[in-house]
């Protein structure tokens, strides 16, 4: 505890009242949206005249929704998972590596982040024409991964930094290999880092809509790509029911997950 | 590491297998805007085309101008049909991004002149309408444009098309006094001036949809939208209604990508989709109008006084020859006056 | 002694080829050709820049580009640290429970997200309908399609990505340091102005730099949410490589705020990244 109990008086409650609102911020438009998800206005009216629950009626019976639900979902773990292992193993090059170069090497790796989105994609879509790539799950995953990877670079590349190198040498002091010093020491050390590398990862190519209209064929069409043709064409709640419905899984996936680690901790 | 490669690997031959074997029979893709008007295009045109050619015709949306030329430049055309709005229609004729349509397989003679030319034929026709919301104008009912610019009797914003097309600068000079056959060329300065006039009062709606809403939920009371959207808010319950004085017309157009692999199959299906029962078919369930004349005669009964068609009177067509010709200076100066 | 420390930069870089390589092709690549268009497309030459510079609008983007990037990096920082602070501080189950809330606010989708703030902010929405209620204002505010709603909707969306690298970087701060100078007398605000602040500046920096880079480029949020007089400036690159279909020119627009970024970047690197020298 940094500011531990009966300290601090006043800034402690000025901090408390300002997680309150920081709080209520974040939650506002989920909220906002389950509510739109249950009222009968197509147009998003508030408060609505009726509440239904005819637009998870039609998500239900759209089975559009549902591959491309899937098709994100298997896309973002495929990005994810590539993020990390290229994007960290980088990392570890630029903050253990002692070579001239690696400021311009970081800045290489962060560039993607740099150029606006929309010449990433057009460029992107116009090779992969030339290669036959674009409307393939090789394609997507291309594209995502190269928005993914500056998001694995940093977050590592933070928790390396911060790591003490010393944990090392003493686990090789004490005989281990370097294989076992990465999968005993520093990877549970730099855990922090890798989670965050992976969320960021995940989230990048799960929210990714300028890259993905390019890419996307009539048979692949990610999630966001068919939200952000409905919000241009055809508005209608039943994004908002597809959004509620993925908040309330990880709300359960979280929960889950944390009871199983309650169960773990032999503490 | 290697279980992932030999996944992607697999991932990548299954899709490049299936289009291999796909590519084996023949199809066409038809490329649209999506939504409910796609979906009116493919019952009244891809499957009809279906059952009577056994050519199959795909779906695919919504038609981006950015894909369209990545295509043709890169020779990797994988659109054949596509719904492009008209100024593009003319402007990618003009950079040589289309196939100019065979007319000997695709029936010109009762076409409505205004919409047809060498590289485009219209996909249906309809007119931007001042739209309003009653509630949220407290009873008020403008009617006509000039009124759009009264923002004492009017009080509220407005809502425009945001992308450089024809329709806004029109209505600026229609109600700033211009005679409707007086219009072009277009006087760009008076234009904007009168557009100036309610600047921070105008809303942008980029998608049809925007507008709906923005209509709906009052946001913005009064507009200038497409005739459809109006129709589809109506059939909805919303409650707002649609004033046909000076509406301007203008058309969808079906173009073919230079380049495609399937021109021959692409100009039958345009031949469907404009022929008189395929025009018909589309209006009847769109309330948007056909560009066939002989369609008339096919229409459902209680959808003709909805009809752009049947609000001819004070019909103006937008110039698109005019545009064609001028839209790089018109989009230029108009991008650069919207982001002032 | 070159092919020494050649051989030796090869050889100390190695985790990062894979990375490298991969970027090469599938980014510098594509890119690169994109961006070359610049100065290619339709002529050789630089009219393209010289377009670009001649009218004010795009110096006017790119300046509100880089001065909406600063702002919402400014709200996130602010709203963001005593978030990341206090969560750290917390005993663990309202950790949790902070982080829980941050997370499904990063899990719901950001279109649905964007859209909902418009819908929030419209003048016929919830909040004005609100804060009339209450008596605070009596004419609508206009608090979308303009500056206000872009930087209200793109701190939303960039604050969880403060205050996670805030709170990795708060957390390993060692506590001993904040005890000693509590005994040592100080208020809990000096306290934070003069040992918790340093110490955390790197870290600042770092979160700071990657939300400003993320906003300068952004455009679902700013498209959705602005009106046209603050455009920003991956909506302008749209329009002109859609509306348009002038890829030079749009790669033009590109290069200049790449350019611009790298010389940030370098700027950033030199002087506030003390951990690469």
């Amino acid at each position: 505890m940094i500011l531990t109990r009966g300290q601090g008086g006043l800034f402690r409650y000025v901090l408390y009242g300002h997680a309150a609102l920081a709080m209520a911020f974040l939650l506002l438009p989920i909220v906002f949206i389950a509510l739109l998800s249950l009222g009968s206005s197509r147009w998003l009216a508030f408060p609505p005249p009726e509440w239904t629950l005819k637009w998870y009626q039609e998500l239900a019976g759209d089975p559009r929704w549902a591959e491309s639900l899937w098709l994100s979902l298997r896309l973002a773990l495929c990005v994810t998972i590539l993020s990390v292992l290229l994007g960290g193993a980088a990392a570890f090059a630029l903050t253990r590596g002692r070579f001239r170069g690696r400021r311009l090497l970081k800045a290489f790796f962060v560039s993607p982040m740099i150029v606006p989105v929309v010449i990433v994609a057009i460029a992107l879509y116009s090779f992969s024409l030339k290669l036959g790539l674009n409307g393939t799950f090789i394609g997507f995953v291309a594209g995502h991964l190269i928005i993914a990877v500056p998001f694995s670079v940093i977050c590592v590349g933070n928790s390396l930094r911060a790591f003490d190198i010393a944990l090392e040498q003493a686990a090789a002091i004490c005989g281990a290999s370097r294989l076992q010093t990465l999968r005993r020491v520093t990877i549970p050390v730099i855990a922090p880092g890798l989670m965050a590398a992976a969320i960021f990862s995940f989230l990048a190519s799960w929210d990714e809509v300028v890259i993905s209209i390019f890419m996307a064929s009539p048979q692949l069409q990610t999630l966001p790509v068919r939200m952000w043709t409905s919000l241009r064409m055809d508005l209608s709640p039943v994004i908002a029911a597809v959004s509620t419905l993925l908040v309330l899984a990880s709300m359960l996936l979280m929960l889950v997950l944390g009871l199983l680690l309650i169960r773990r901790a032999p503490k | 590491m290697g279980a992932n490669i030999k996944r992607l690997l697999g991932a990548a031959i299954i899709a490049i297998g299936s289009a291999a074997g796909a590519a084996a029979d023949e199809s066409l893709t038809f490329t649209s805007w999506g939504g409910t008007t796609q979906d009116a295009q493919k019952a009244s045109w891809a499957d009809k085309f279906e059952s009577e050619t056994k050519v199959k015709v795909l779906q695919d949306g919504p038609t981006d101008y950015g894909k369209l030329k990545a295509m043709v430049d890169s020779g990797a055309v994988g659109w054949d049909v596509v719904d492009v709005e008209p100024d593009f229609a003319y402007q990618a004729a003009k950079m040589g991004l289309l196939e100019p349509l065979d007319f000997s397989v695709i029936d010109r003679t009762d076409i409505d002149p205004r919409f047809v030319f060498d590289h485009g034929i219209g996909s249906f026709y309809f007119s931007f309408v001042l739209g309003y919301n009653p509630d949220a104008l407290g009873g008020n009912a403008p009617t006509s444009w000039v009124d759009l610019f009264d923002i004492k009797k009017f009080p509220g914003k407005r809502t425009f098309y945001k992308w450089a097309s024809p329709g806004v600068l029109e209505i600026a000079l229609l109600a700033d006094g211009v005679a409707p056959d007086k219009l072009y060329p277009l006087d760009l300065d008076r234009a904007f001036a009168k557009l100036d006039s309610i600047k921070s009062d105008i809303l942008w709606w980029g998608g049809g949809a925007e507008s709906q809403q923005q209509l709906a939920s009052g946001e913005a009371p009064l507009g200038m939208f497409w005739n459809g959207r109006i129709y589809a808010l109506q059939k909805d319950g919303a409650k707002v209604d649609a004033v046909w004085n000076q509406n301007l017309a203008t058309a969808d157009f079906l173009v073919v990508p230079k380049g495609s692999k399937n021109k021959a199959a692409a100009m039958k299906f345009i031949a469907l989709a404009t022929s008189a029962q395929g025009q018909a078919d589309l209006a009847n369930a769109t309330a948007y109008a056909p560009i066939n004349l002989k369609s008339e005669g096919l229409l459902n009964k209680d959808l003709v006084p909805l009809l752009p068609s049947k609000h001819a009177e004070s019909q103006i067509t937008l110039d698109l020859d005019y545009w064609a010709e001028h839209r790089d200076e018109i989009s230029k100066r108009w991008y650069d006056w919207q982001a002032k | 002694m070159k092919t020494a420390a050649a051989s030796r930069t090869l050889h100390e870089a190695k985790p990062a080829w894979p990375a490298i390589a991969f970027l090469l092709v599938c980014f510098v690549l594509p890119v690169g050709a994109l961006l070359l268009r610049s100065v290619t497309d339709p002529q050789w030459g630089l009219q393209n820049f010289a377009e670009l510079l001649a009218t004010g609008t795009y110096a006017r983007v790119l300046f509100n580009t880089f001065l909406v990037a600063a702002t919402v990096t400014l709200a996130s920082l602010i709203v963001g640290y005593p978030l990341a602070w206090l969560i750290v501080m917390l005993p663990r189950r309202w950790q949790q429970l902070l982080l829980a809330i941050l997370l499904m606010s990063m899990w719901t989708s950001l279109l649905a997200r964007t859209y909902a703030w418009l819908v929030l902010l419209q003048k016929t929405g919830v909040i004005n309908r609100l804060l009339m209620f209450l008596g605070v204002i009596d004419q609508p505010l206009a608090l979308v399609n303009n500056l206000v709603g872009v930087v209200i909707g793109m701190t939303y969306i960039m604050l969880p990505f403060v205050v996670l690298p805030l709170r990795a970087t708060l957390s390993s701060i060692d506590p001993a340091l904040m005890h000693a100078g509590a005994i040592c007398g100080a208020s809990s605000f000096r306290l934070f102005r003069s040992v918790l602040l340093p110490l955390s500046l790197p870290g600042i920096g770092a979160a700071g730099l990657m939300v400003f880079v993320m906003s300068l480029g952004y455009y679902i949020t700013p498209a959705l949410l602005g009106g046209t007089s603050n455009m920003m400036l991956a909506e302008l690159i749209t329009q002109t490589v859609q509306s348009f279909l002038n890829w030079g020119l749009g790669a033009a627009a590109a290069v200049i705020l790449l350019a611009a970024t790298l010389l940030l970047y370098a700027v950033h690197m030199r002087y506030l990244d003390e951990a690469e020298r």
